[in-house]
């Protein structure tokens, strides 16, 4: 039992609390009680391009080792499938722990610039908007990024002639109330 | 029978086929869609890199919709299902993520109580409407269609909506096969398509994209249950074929796309002529597979 209550011990430090803020509203297990079975990383698809794989970020958090995980990126390749979640014999919370390791990599800028602005702008979109508007985000994505607007030229042209890229931005009667929601949450958060 | 649905940002504008068939398909089966009116975006799999208050308050914000309208609410997008789901057992789960989620909701003029009920479409479909009714509404049967029926990574509809199995789910086969198609074994039905991974790290989201078109196999075309995956296997095949070292040109379609093809609805109405991959193949080879088995039609429609 002593090994045991020493990792449990690590595990919650008071730097992983503050490096992870929303581990005080997780639902499911917290990483303490992953005993490293790696069904998580079997049921990833995107593991096999991470640093470092859903259970080898498990591990790294029950050590107290958060910082590498973040600096890691891996958490950026989740896609929030859940899969990892709903497999999970300990019933631990993955998807939202690397929810937090992608968090953190982001605010931190341990991402490609890309990366950022492709979640900065989707969300700002949303704020904005309340919903996804396709033409703002693509301003927004690739404005400053010429080089990967031209990789996507035949998409977006597919996308044009199909009809399918709408001018007119979506109408939510609610839109400012949402753009207040994001704030609210900033707050709550502690975010800029 | 009678439905608030939610159709999610994909569906209203990149995977705008699906929006438009799903219309289609209903209006055909004599079923009443209303748009849950001033919905938002659930935040797709980017809110949860952000703000994790956000990624459940957003999909919250639908559900406090719904439940002001007084009715069950229905999607036909797996992503957008996940992240409403998700909300829902969240809030019921920890009082503090409920709290604090209304106390977001308040600025918007909303609360969510926890009383709201979600619904997948293929639910509905297969549950609600049933597998008889949709096939007395079949009249161009799909016959000798090899398709394969992509569920899409979303589990969580399958965990706790419990009409299915959770690993080795059924009903859309069922209800292919209720179509007149010959459904093919599909052994990556519930793996995830990378969803934005295609637009935030191409390389990735292209391999995870090529697997599932080539377990696809000689299958004629890929019916898929999300618009969110219905716009990555068909906008990006060119990259996937790269990387898996081959060429794709598999028609991928929405499942109301496929349902209205069997009920003889207007290429328009289905919005067929918007997926990225030309379809017009698909009906060449049921004229072909209606000949060849027209002596027996009848007989090999599963009841």
């Amino acid at each position: 039992m002593g090994a045991l209550a020493t990792t449990l011990e690590k595990a919650w430090t008071p730097h992983t609390l503050e490096r992870i803020p929303s581990l005080r509203y997780l639902v499911g297990n917290d990483f303490s009680l992953c005993y490293q079975c790696g069904l998580c990383t079997g049921s990833c698809r995107s593991a096999y391009a991470m640093k470092y794989t859903p259970r080898q970020v498990m591990n790294l958090l029950q050590l107290g080792r958060v910082d590498e995980a973040v600096a890691s990126g891996s958490g950026l390749l989740c896609t929030a499938c859940f899969s990892c979640t709903f497999r999970c014999p300990r019933g631990v919370a993955i998807t939202d722990l690397m929810g937090a390791i992608q968090r953190l990599s982001l605010a931190e800028k341990h991402a490609d610039p890309h990366i950022q602005r492709f979640y900065r702008a989707f969300m700002r979109t949303v704020e904005r908007h309340g919903r996804f508007h396709e033409i703002e985000f693509l301003v927004r994505y690739y404005a400053l990024n010429p080089l990967r607007l031209r990789d996507e030229l035949r998409v977006g042209l597919t996308l044009l002639t199909k009809g399918k890229i709408v001018l007119k931005a979506p109408k939510v009667k609610s839109q400012k109330g949402i753009a207040a929601m994001f704030r609210k949450a900033a707050q709550i958060e502690g975010r800029p | 029978m009678r439905y608030v649905y939610y159709p999610g940002c994909s569906a209203s504008g990149t995977s705008k086929e699906a929006e438009e068939s799903l219309q289609a398909a209903m209006g055909a089966l004599g079923v009443e869609w209303t748009e849950l009116e001033d919905w938002n975006c659930c935040g797709a799999a980017i809110a949860i890199g952000t703000s994790y208050l956000l990624s459940v308050a957003l999909p919250a914000r639908n559900l406090a919709l719904a439940e002001r309208a007084e009715s069950d609410l229905v999607t036909g997008c797996s992503r957008c299902f996940l992240n409403l789901i998700r909300a829902i057992h969240y809030t019921h789960e920890n009082a503090s993520v409920h709290e604090k989620v209304n106390e977001l909701l308040a600025e918007t003029g909303v609360q969510y109580s926890g009383k709201a009920r979600l619904r997948h479409l293929l639910d509905v479909i297969v549950n609600d409407i049933g597998l008889d009714v949709v096939a007395e509404r079949v009249t161009q049967p799909l016959d000798g269609l090899r398709v394969a029926p992509y569920y899409g990574c979303c589990q969580g509809m399958w965990t706790y909506a419990q009409f299915d199995s959770v690993e080795d789910p059924h009903c859309f086969d069922q209800l292919l096969a209720t179509l007149g198609a010959q459904v093919v074994d599909y052994p990556l039905k519930t793996a995830c398509c990378g969803g934005t991974l295609s637009m935030s790290r191409r390389s990735v989201g292209a391999k995870l994209i090529g697997d599932l078109l080539a377990a696809a196999g000689d299958a004629d075309c890929i019916v898929t249950a999300c618009p969110l995956c219905l716009f990555n296997l068909n906008s990006f095949q060119r990259e996937a074929g790269r990387i898996k070292g081959t060429h794709f040109n598999i028609p991928v379609l929405f499942l109301t796309q496929m349902m209205g093809m069997a009920f003889g609805l207007p290429k328009k109405a289905l919005g067929l002529q918007r997926n990225a991959v030309p379809v017009d193949g698909l009906y060449k080879k049921i004229a072909a597979g209606a000949t060849v088995s027209s002596g027996a039609a009848s007989a090999s429609r599963p009841k």
